[in-house]
């Protein structure tokens, strides 16, 4: 647990300039067995102070791998010489950042470190696992990991913080042959926030994923290539999620919105059928907490939720303070850093479309022709809307019935079209949180959503 | 460099003292001065002091690794504890092994000392150019760096490499604005040693801002065929080199078997016009590799030379595992060799093709296959550029692409990382609406 250092160096905040002093530690723990050896056994521990400060528009900020009071003066006047330089050479004549009330600091329980025999013992059980019960594999694959922050925020107006967001997984790679020899493979994520050790207690609890998992790489050693072209398809909730963060919730980003995205022209415009509702969710959606909930970012704005999309809307950006006020909406704590060295950005925190009213079972009976997308492996948009994501996962569906698993292929559209077309939306929802969002720098979100029924494009061979 | 190298010492006496049969480890300092510019407008200016320390002990076989950003000898040494604790929850393996020495050397490498000024003076000039010269583009966000640092890797085998080194690198993201009319984004980046020249004059800087210039009437494609992609070096990499160093020629796919290419090592993969190197000592490479995470010289090597695949881009680890033979280096410095047409040459000889720009695509299957949306790409009809396209995907198989190769361009992308042509691969498929 960092200790609070950074307290007393409030008092070399200059008066009436915004700042933020923030003391952090991320580690990560991971171990990588590959078909039963032991490739990666890492622990990771990094930690160290920032500043950052704003003056007439442009920011200054400076950080020092080393977690001290002396560290803290450094960085705050090396942060504050920074603004001072962009403010002379490129300053802007922005008005002041407003201020936020302040509030008492906002704290979070401590959380413990397991030693890294944990993750190996683990690892090394559901290795075992799947090489007894999944025979027709060319190769296996288990990760154990865990990637957790710890933050201490102090700030000249907002709320004090102290952050600690642990999250653990485990993943299992299978790989098979189809038979023509063709390699085929998928991987699933298991786990979410908290630590390991809280996490994963037992791994029988796992069993049944891999036995699903290692189903679905049989059927897929026996797959077809998609049929390019537009078609009819129900998105999967992973799908959804892929496409809540990439192809929407990155156009409003605010930050990129003021970067050239087509969202700068959609607000208060239709961009989806009227089915559809999208909020970026802070820390609980649907009355249960959100799979990494976010409470004061780093900015020390209290966490809100983001409803972007409302009926088919669009109707808000995520924001920092500063485009907060260029835009004249309310800041909802987005603003969020990766490491102690890391300036905070714009991120989203666990986006989602809202669930319908849709039965799976009768979205799939629906389609004459047509697939079911299951899971991607990667994804990316374009500031114009346009997103790729790749299909790791999925069936046709013909005459209302699942039909064989598709090999890998990719589907793509314009995110503010292809929303029109949804007509179903599922009555449950899924969440992922394993991943990486990537801009400037990486950062664990959430996403999620129900399944869809709507038309895409997708590429065959 | 005394003090850094005070701390690697503290660490293998540490580590010998605890029982490890071997330990490595690399110890550094660095400092970053940064300009941001979001929207078109300097935004940020950032410095930042860093340290770094990876601490690799093998115990019986066992191997354990700790990664820390701090300096002080309690904490180094709680860290080699750590990473011997780590060790021994493992598994023996014997395939681990690392360089034996006696070596000591030292290395300066790039610009390790930064020209403040300068660098803002060319960040500030790059703007104002590109708002003359390229009107319609809106930079998302550019950012320009120095990067310095001084490192020490040292091991039990008593293997020693001091190195100094620091470069200038400049990002940009940028698209084409008018109106409510946009193109799809594009990136830029150059890492140079000197800022001796405008930076717009760097890799393919200029020539890639024309082209997103040109990209604000984007079409559909109608339809779908079969023909010739030439793939610009950013789609090249991401399609190609990705696919053939991720999947088919590096350590996990050789162990774990899934190489497509496994049993391929001095067979023809390519067409004999192609040829791919590792070159971390080539002139176009602005800081090198001069040795590898397993303390080994490095040197540079081929890995398809005229079409043939001469090596794996194995580590020692690797290749005790398959018995194969460690490559000269794990960087990623990829040199492939130019041809002798122009790109306007290459288009020229083309009735109905695509130029792709970009790409934005899923991870290729094991076997090579692809697909995904042509990023910044043209339509190329008899012999000319026709127009931008839109929502227009591409798919092929990179082994079948790498023997049916139309031709190669002698205009190359040199960013001080990679030197990378334009390449004519035939039989893509190319599909729109």
């Amino acid at each position: 647990m960092l200790q609070d250092l950074l307290n007393e160096q409030k008092a070399l905040f200059t008066p009436g300039v915004h700042t933020e002093l923030r003391g952090q530690n991320n580690r990560n723990r991971r171990v990588i067995l590959l078909s039963g050896d032991v490739v990666a056994n890492v622990r990771s521990d990094v930690s160290g102070v920032s500043a950052r400060v704003y003056r007439n528009g442009v920011w200054g900020f400076s950080s020092m791998a080393e977690y001290t009071k002396e560290a803290a003066g450094t960085v705050l006047k090396a942060a504050s010489e920074n603004a001072a330089f962009m403010d002379r050479h490129a300053g802007n004549g922005k008005p002041p950042i407003q201020a936020l009330e302040g509030g008492k600091p906002f704290t979070m329980e401590a959380f413990h470190d397991p030693e890294q025999k944990v993750y190996v013992d683990f690892a090394r059980e559901i290795d075992d696992y799947v090489m007894k019960h999944c025979p027709n594999l060319t190769s296996r694959k288990v990760i154990a990991t865990e990637d957790s922050m710890e933050k201490l925020l102090k700030v000249s107006d907002g709320r004090d913080a102290h952050i600690l967001s642990p999250r653990s997984y485990i993943y299992v790679f299978l790989s098979a042959e189809t038979t023509a020899g063709v390699p085929v493979e998928l991987f699933k994520p298991f786990g979410g926030s908290g630590t390991f050790d809280v996490n994963f207690t037992d791994p029988s609890a796992l069993y049944s994923g891999i036995d699903r998992l290692y189903e679905q790489l049989m059927q897929k050693r026996e797959g077809v290539y998609a049929d390019a072209g537009e078609k009819t398809v129900i998105l999967g909730g992973m799908m959804t999620g892929m496409l809540s963060h990439e192809a929407v919730g990155h156009t409003v980003e605010a930050d990129l919105v003021l970067g050239g995205s087509v969202a700068a022209h959609y607000l208060n415009k239709r961009v989806a059928s009227d089915l559809v509702t999208l909020t970026d969710f802070a820390h609980t959606a649907f009355g249960k907490p959100c799979p990494l909930p976010v409470f004061v970012d780093d900015e020390g704005t209290e966490a809100k939720d983001v409803t972007l999309i409302r009926e088919g809307i669009l109707t808000g950006y995520m924001n920092s303070r500063e485009t907060a006020q260029h835009f004249g909406m309310e800041p909802a704590g987005n603003a969020r850093a990766w490491m102690f060295s890391d300036e905070p950005l714009i991120r989203m925190r666990n986006t989602t479309v809202h669930p319908g009213k849709d039965r799976l079972e009768d979205m799939i009976a629906s389609i004459d022709d047509g697939y079911y997308l299951i899971d991607s492996g990667n994804g990316q948009a374009d500031t114009t809307g346009e997103f790729m994501f790749g299909v790791t996962m999925g069936y046709e569906i013909k005459g209302g019935k699942l039909g064989k698993a598709l090999l890998d292929t990719t589907i793509s559209g314009v995110a503010f079209e292809m929303l029109k077309t949804v007509d179903m939306v599922s009555d449950e929802i899924v969440w992922c949180s394993s991943g990486f969002c990537g801009k400037k720098q990486p950062m664990p979100v959430g996403m999620g959503g129900p399944a869809l029924r709507c038309k895409v494009k997708i590429g065959g061979r | 460099m005394e003090r850094i190298t005070g701390i690697a010492k503290t660490i293998l006496t540490e580590a010998k003292k605890l029982g490890a049969d071997y330990a490595q480890c690399t110890v550094s300092e660095s400092e970053k001065k940064e300009f941001n510019v979001d929207g078109g407008q300097f935004s940020l200016m950032r410095t930042l002091f860093d340290r770094n320390i990876i601490i690799t002990v093998l115990k019986e076989q066992r191997k354990g690794t700790v990664q820390i950003n701090r300096f002080e000898e309690e904490t180094v040494k709680a860290a080699v504890a750590d990473a011997i604790a780590a060790s021994d929850s493992g598994k023996p393996d014997p395939a681990w092994e690392f360089a034996q020495g006696p070596a000591d050397e030292s290395f300066e490498e790039g610009a390790p000392d930064c020209d403040m000024d300068r660098l803002f003076m060319r960040t500030k000039e790059l703007l104002e150019t590109i708002r003359e010269k390229h009107p319609k583009i809106l930079m998302e966000q550019m950012i320009t760096e120095h990067d310095a640092g001084r490192t020490v890797f040292m091991s039990s085998n008593g293997v020693c490499y001091r190195t100094r080194s620091g470069c200038y690198t400049f990002g940009l993201m940028y698209s084409a604005h008018e109106g409510e009319k946009s193109s799809s984004f594009y990136g830029s980046d150059v890492t140079l040693k000197t800022l001796d020249k405008p930076i717009i004059e760097c890799a393919l800087i200029e020539r890639e801002l024309t082209a997103v210039e040109q990209q604000l009437d984007p079409e559909p494609l109608e339809g779908k065929f079969v023909g010739p992609a030439i793939l610009a070096p950013a789609a090249l990499a991401e399609i190609v080199i990705e696919t053939v160093v991720g999947s088919f020629v590096s350590d996990m796919s050789l162990i774990d078997g899934t190489s497509i290419w496994k049993d391929k090592l001095g067979q023809e993969v390519a067409d004999p016009s192609f040829s791919l190197a590792f070159r971390p000592f080539s002139e176009d490479v602005v800081i090198g590799d001069h040795y590898t995470g397993e303390g080994y010289p490095a040197e540079n090597y081929d890995l398809i030379r005229n079409g043939k695949l001469m090596s794996f881009a194995l580590s020692q680890y690797g290749a005790n595992k398959t018995d194969g033979k460690r490559a000269g280096n794990q960087s990623s410095n990829m040199i492939i060799e130019s041809g002798k047409e122009t790109l306007e040459q290459l288009i020229g000889g083309i009735e109905k093709g695509i130029l792709v720009m970009r790409f934005s695509g899923g991870q290729p299957s094991p076997g090579g296959e692809f697909s995904g949306v042509a990023k910044n790409s043209f339509l190329i009809e008899n012999g000319k550029i026709a127009g931008a396209l839109s929502e227009t995907m591409i798919s092929g198989c990179v082994p079948e692409m790498l023997r049916q190769i139309r031709g190669i361009s002698s205009d190359t992308l040199k960013d001080g990382n990679v030197s990378l042509p334009y390449i004519a691969f035939e039989g893509i498929t190319i599909s729109g609406k």
